[in-house]
């Protein structure tokens, strides 16, 4: 009789709290439904290389929001270097307020490739309260830009390189090189748009524009651009091709413009003696004054 | 002696009539309204001026450069009439002196008015660059405002011990005054000829001294690059200004002190002649350079400075420019030119629309320029496009004009307007002369 009682109880207790959770999240449905829905991310990728530098991935997570790209800040990404079926993690990247991130390589050398010398990274999102996990495989081979120098013939300057595999030493031939020079805001194009690689690999272009540069020194970029297999890659010279910039700045000098402490030595000169000039007979007549008060009669 | 002591008693200062007091009295009601609207512009910061974006300098600048302009008198007409052996000059001098120092004190005391804040003025000397010719400008007005009274006061030694004695009975107070300020003069060979080397170098002095103060006030201008003021012609432009403007204040204060103190003996139609004829050639050297600053801009003007033109030639400062052109500089010397016109009372008159002319001209000067910068001001109201003073910047103006007058008055009151001693010397002399000669 006694266990019957307790049984009828625990039932009772059951149901009222089976009941409650109904009622509670029936009445919140609406308010959970909006923070249950999440969005997708969209993980953009880019490679460069720089030779003789750093590589990097420049990353970029984006999502649709009510029909509107929004960047995705402050998440974490994973960067994973994937090789056959092992998944091995490189480290971790924030994004910034504009949903961007930077993951560089200090050296190729660091990440493995697989057997067809074929580097795979995987960028992975975890996921949180506002968006879905997301990953973005990225795979790339590495190649080289050698011999980027300049070279002088007939009295002309070139531009030369090599786009060449590092494995094999081989040179890659009817790529497309562009070769540029850096400017303040954007870098400025030499040549022609598209300077395919020979059979050697090599690309040679003539340089004859009058560009000034600091110190006359110009760093010139051979770029194979967003290639499908290399992604970005970027060599750099230094080369006093350029017109050396005179720095017309006056700050130090002594000037009609400049501060007291900076003024030119003729007016400064020229200035004291007229104050002078005009001061030392003026003291000499007023002591004419004490002079005629004391004269003796 | 007899000649002596007449001499003394026609020119010794005398107490102001009914009509000097009430003169003073005016003039000190308009400068405690003046003090008044310098008070509330104080308190209240340059807000209650016109001055705005557009016109930076206004009505007190333009003052400030006629002022300067007239204490130029005391350089020409006691400098250049000395050293050019003038004796003509000598019933003039004082006078041309005391509006000298009345001018440039004036002059430095309106600059002072145009400053926002006055309790800054030290930081002119403590962080003053020569490069600029505000510098140039500070260290000249008190340089000339010494200079002015010492050319002043070396003269007046003897008249002063002449007046301790005058006064010795009648008014002792006076009397000491006088003594005090004579410096124990006696009339010795030693105090004469400090006294006569002293005057010979500022005589000397004043002029490239004077050249300079007229010289900086013209680059304070032409070294601010703007339409009208972008000439190497002002400087001697404003030298051939300011000597109009002193000559024109001269005759003016000289036929009132003439008439107020009965010196008709002393100063004759004779001295009046050779100020008019001083007068006019002062007036035809600045018609030729208003003739280079006006018609060579014409042939030459670019937009800008056409649009300047434009506006002083037929725009909104047509009447002003055609006023002082006209009014204040042609008819003056056509006038002139006749000997009837340099009889006293027509040169009363021509002196005082020379100075109004003068003083309006400073005006014509300074607000067209600043209304017409090189590049726009943007986002300014459209009325900071236009100047006219308001009526604290006239209050203020007017007091300043009365100050100066008052110094002139109080000067006058108490200092003899014609040289008693130099002018019985020269009596003596011509008797002298006019004995030999017999």
């Amino acid at each position: 009789m006694k266990l019957s009682r307790i049984n009828q109880l625990h039932f009772r207790f059951i149901l009222l709290a089976l009941l409650n959770v109904v009622l509670l999240t029936s009445g919140f449905q609406n308010l959970y439904s909006q923070n249950t829905k999440k969005n997708r991310v969209r993980i953009k990728t880019n490679y460069v290389k720089i030779m003789d530098g750093e590589s990097y991935f420049d990353i970029r997570a984006t999502s649709k929001v009510e029909k509107e790209n929004v960047d995705v800040s402050h998440v974490d990404i994973l960067v994973y270097n994937e090789i056959e079926d092992e998944k091995i993690k490189l480290g971790t990247i924030t994004t910034d307020v504009k949903g961007q991130s930077r993951y560089t390589l200090k050296s190729i050398n660091d990440i493995k490739p697989d057997s067809t010398n074929t580097y795979n990274l995987l960028f992975s999102f975890k996921g949180n309260d506002q968006f879905k996990k997301a990953s973005k495989s990225f795979s790339f081979k590495d190649v080289d830009i050698v011999d980027a120098k300049v070279i002088t013939i007939h009295g002309i300057n070139y531009i030369t390189a090599t786009l060449s595999d590092p494995n094999t030493k081989n040179p890659i031939a009817d790529e497309s090189l562009g070769v540029l020079v850096q400017r303040l805001f954007k870098s400025l194009r030499i040549g022609e748009e598209f300077n395919n690689t020979d059979e050697n690999g090599t690309i040679v272009v003539p340089f004859e524009e009058e560009l000034p540069g600091v110190d006359g020194n110009l760093t010139f970029e051979i770029v194979l651009n967003d290639h499908d297999d290399y992604g970005t890659v970027k060599a750099l010279i230094n080369a006093p091709l350029g017109i050396p910039v005179v720095h017309e700045s006056t700050f130090d000098d002594r000037t009609l413009w400049s501060p007291r402490n900076k003024t030119p030595l003729f007016i400064l000169v020229f200035a004291n003696l007229l104050i002078l000039g005009i001061w030392i007979p003026v003291i000499y007549l007023i002591t004419n004054l004490f002079k005629i008060n004391n004269a003796k009669t | 002696m007899e000649n002596h002591k007449t001499l003394i008693y026609d020119l010794a200062p005398r107490k102001f009539g009914k009509r000097g007091v009430i003169w003073t009295l005016f003039l000190v009601v308009i400068i405690i309204a003046g003090i008044v609207a310098y008070i509330d512009q104080l308190i209240k910061g340059q807000e209650v001026t016109n001055m705005r974006d557009y016109a930076l300098w206004g009505i007190y600048i333009s003052n400030f450069v006629f002022f300067v302009a007239t204490s130029f008198v005391g350089t020409v007409t006691v400098a250049i009439l000395r050293l050019t052996n003038n004796s003509w000059r000598t019933p003039l001098v004082r006078i041309a002196e005391i509006i000298s120092v009345a001018a440039i004190i004036m002059a430095g005391i309106t600059i002072m008015i145009d400053m926002a804040r006055p309790d800054r003025l030290l930081n002119l000397f403590i962080h003053a660059r020569l490069q600029s010719p505000i510098t140039w400008d500070v260290v000249i007005i008190p340089t000339y405002i010494v200079i002015s009274l010492l050319l002043l006061y070396f003269p007046l030694l003897p008249d002063f011990a002449i007046l301790k004695k005058h006064f010795k009975k009648t008014k002792p107070k006076l009397s000491k005054w006088y003594g005090k300020l004579s410096l124990n003069w006696k009339g010795s060979v030693a105090q004469k000829t400090i006294q006569t080397k002293s005057i010979k170098i500022i005589a000397i002095m004043i002029i490239p001294v004077g050249i300079l103060l007229q010289t900086i006030d013209a680059w304070l201008f032409s070294t601010t690059y703007r339409t009208g003021w972008d000439s190497t012609n002002f400087a001697p432009y404003f030298i051939s200004g300011a000597f109009v403007a002193g000559i024109g204040a001269l005759v003016t204060v000289i036929y009132v002190v003439r008439r107020v103190k009965k010196l008709e003996h002393y100063i004759t139609d004779y001295h009046f002649d050779k100020l008019g004829k001083l007068l006019v050639l002062a007036l035809l050297l600045y018609f030729y350079f208003n003739i280079n600053e006006y018609l060579i801009p014409s042939f030459t003007a670019k937009k800008d400075e056409s649009v300047h033109l434009n506006t002083l030639f037929t725009g909104s400062y047509a009447t002003l420019f055609w006023f002082v052109t006209i009014v204040g500089l042609i008819i003056p010397i056509i006038v002139l030119l006749f000997k009837k016109g340099r009889k006293p009372y027509p040169m009363f008159f021509i002196g005082l629309i020379v100075v109004i002319g003068s003083w309006w001209k400073r005006f014509v000067i300074v607000t067209p320029t600043l209304l017409h910068p090189f590049l726009p001001i943007q986002g300014v109201p459209e009325s900071w496009r236009h100047y006219f003073p308001s009526l604290h910047e006239w209050l203020i103006t007017i007091a300043t004009l009365a100050m100066a007058l008052l110094i002139i008055t109080i000067l006058v009151r108490y200092l003899p307007v014609i040289p008693i001693q130099r002018t019985y010397e020269e009596q003596e002399l011509l008797k002298t002369d006019k004995t030999i000669e017999t």
